[in-house]
């Protein structure tokens, strides 16, 4: 994944929406610009961008006067330390990711549009494509884990 | 893990989960790295569903080119007025493409392109496309938009529009700040959706202005119409020409529309209501001042800071204030070093678009000793337009918001009432 997926990635795990992770990711890189002091390696830049970037999900949802329902600090901080260990497989994961989607059938495809870029809930969702709530989290459940499958797979594929 | 725990842990990213499944869910997550990496697949695909959404909705329609081949003349007559239809059909069907050209600007602003590139600095001509982000970042700043479609827009103030695509259509998300539109009517082109913390407003050939807050958006319209969406709740208004509403993030809120009241010619800020202050800070209350509003900084560049307070009339509840040409600006405060400090105001038509912006510089001297209070009452005919263009007065415009600004971290600025008066009588 890039840096910019993976900050993303972490801003939409306290706010759960894609388009609010996106602006999110660009208040972190405008922050980024503006600072004063300087890095000393890409991996206090990521722990830092990927700290203020929870911390802007959390003033989001506050803003929104929702009570963050966000996981707790600790797993959080546990995922972008995760995060930041795999930096080293570079953007090649993105792209590999960005691959599979394209294959991905029209109806898979219009199932993720709709949960994360139309932003909708499951419940809408499943009102909206005539099935059951449980059906949906089954079909979400599988269409995740086929591409994370899918992406090991082209990883794992020599280099053309 | 097995399909039972990730769908848990999907449960949980709806929100669905009671107290009892978020703790054991909280326990998956400390115990089970495969579930975390599981939850971190799914935050990594929804964030680049997303973008291939964005990117897909906004790839240029491309035309097939045909390539003529030698036939006898009546064939070659046949496939030119095909050729003809064909790119008839395919001109009347694509949709134009959703991006917007910046076509004036005036003081700080920012271009945040979709992919986290950021520019300070932006100039007439530049293109902004879908995922695109343009802020003005001062409140003597403004950008004007130009939709590619005989729609324009401005933003002012401390605002910040991005680029949307809602469902293909044309979408603008107004993360706060100030926006007056004009949308032009188009046969069967599907309304513009322009989206506030608080509310979606859609329109196709219309006028009309929006205030957006964290808590509250103002949406006024002046002709036409637009159907507004209160986001708590998913009521919608139309809201007619001559007409406002006010929608908050609380349901126990009105959600109604109201007639644009008659304009006034004078207007007191009530900072003691709060509402109407729309930047700075509160101070605690002192022996002299019962209200005070510290100035906040504001980045307007590399390096640069200022100290402003700013205050809307819309916010503070007022009917639209109308400026007169012997109307005056009357403010009190404190600055705790001297230097000079500057007001200012940005002005709209009367049921119109956006005009301009007008400042007037107060000398120190004019401020008295530092660390005391002071009242300034500062004539519109000492306001100097922002731009040539602009008339030497804004006098028959609109008082949009009156802001106050110092260069000074030190001066300390802080305002303790706001006045917009009408001329003086015998004047």
């Amino acid at each position: 994944m890039s840096q910019r997926d993976r900050v993303s990635a972490a801003a939409w795990l306290v706010v759960r929406n894609a388009h609010t992770a996106e602006d999110i990711f660009q208040n972190v890189a405008l922050k980024a610009m503006t600072k004063e002091v300087q890095f000393e390696s890409v991996g206090a830049l990521m722990s830092w961008a990927f700290i203020t970037a929870r911390r802007e999900g959390i003033d989001w949802l506050r803003r929104q006067k929702n009570e963050p329902i966000c996981l707790d600090n600790t797993i959080l901080e546990l995922m972008e330390q995760e995060w930041a260990d795999e930096a080293a497989a570079g953007d090649i994961r993105g792209q590999a990711l960005r691959d599979c989607l394209e294959d991905l059938p029209t109806k898979s495809r219009d199932l993720l549009k709709q949960r994360y870029f139309d932003g909708h809930a499951c419940e809408a969702v499943a009102e909206h494509l005539g099935v059951r709530l449980d059906a949906i989290y089954k079909r979400l459940s599988r269409l995740h884990q086929a591409l994370k499958k899918c992406i090991e797979t082209k990883l794992e594929q020599p280099a053309s | 893990m097995s399909e039972e725990q990730n769908e848990l842990l999907l449960r949980h990213l709806n929100g669905q989960l009671g107290p009892n499944e978020e703790a054991k869910v909280a326990d998956l997550l400390r115990g089970n790295a495969e579930a975390r990496t599981f939850l971190r697949a799914v935050a990594e695909q929804a964030v680049v569903v997303a973008d291939v959404e964005r990117l897909d909705q906004h790839k240029p329609q491309t035309a097939k080119v045909v390539t003529p081949i030698f036939r006898p003349l009546k064939w070659a007559v046949a496939a030119a007025a095909a050729f003809v239809l064909l790119s008839a059909f395919v001109i009347a069907t694509t949709p134009p493409r959703h991006t917007a050209k910046v076509i004036a600007v005036l003081g700080p602003c920012q271009y945040i392109a979709a992919d986290g590139k950021v520019r300070d600095e932006v100039k007439v001509g530049t293109l902004l496309r879908v995922g695109d982000t343009i802020r003005s970042r001062s409140s003597s700043a403004w950008v004007k938009l130009d939709l590619n479609n005989g729609s324009l827009m401005t933003i002012a103030g401390r605002s910040r529009l991005r680029l949307l695509n809602v469902d293909g259509r044309r979408g603008f998300q107004l993360a706060n700040g100030n926006l007056w539109a004009t949308v032009a009517q188009s046969a069967g082109a599907k309304p513009v959706s322009i989206q506030t913390p608080t509310a979606k407003v859609e329109a196709n050939g219309a006028q009309f202005d929006v205030e957006a807050h964290s808590m509250s958006s103002i949406v006024r319209v002046n002709s036409g119409a637009a159907n507004v969406m209160r986001l708590a709740d998913g009521q919608s208004l139309d809201v007619v020409a001559d007409h406002q509403v006010v929608v908050s993030p609380r349901r126990s809120r009105p959600f109604a529309l109201t007639r644009q009241p008659a304009p006034v010619n004078e207007w007191d800020c009530h900072l003691i209501a709060g509402s109407g202050a729309v930047f700075g800070k509160w101070l605690q209350p002192d022996e002299k001042n019962s209200v005070r509003l510290g100035a906040s900084p504001l980045l307007i560049g590399k390096k640069t800071t200022v100290f402003m307070a700013s205050f809307s009339v819309q916010c503070s509840s007022s009917p639209p204030v109308l400026i007169e040409s012997g109307s005056r600006v009357r403010i009190r405060g404190t600055t705790r070093a001297e230097g000079p400090i500057y007001f200012g105001i940005t002005t709209q038509r009367i049921k119109g678009v956006f005009f301009g912006k007008y400042t007037a510089k107060i000398e120190p001297e004019a401020l008295g000793q530092a660390g005391e209070p002071w009242q300034i009452e500062v004539p519109l005919s000492q306001f100097k337009p922002k731009t040539k263009h602009l008339p030497g007065s804004p006098a028959g415009m609109e008082l949009t918001d009156i802001w106050v600004v110092s260069r000074e971290e030190n001066a300390e600025l802080e305002i303790h009432s706001v006045k917009f008066l009408p001329r003086e009588v015998g004047q």
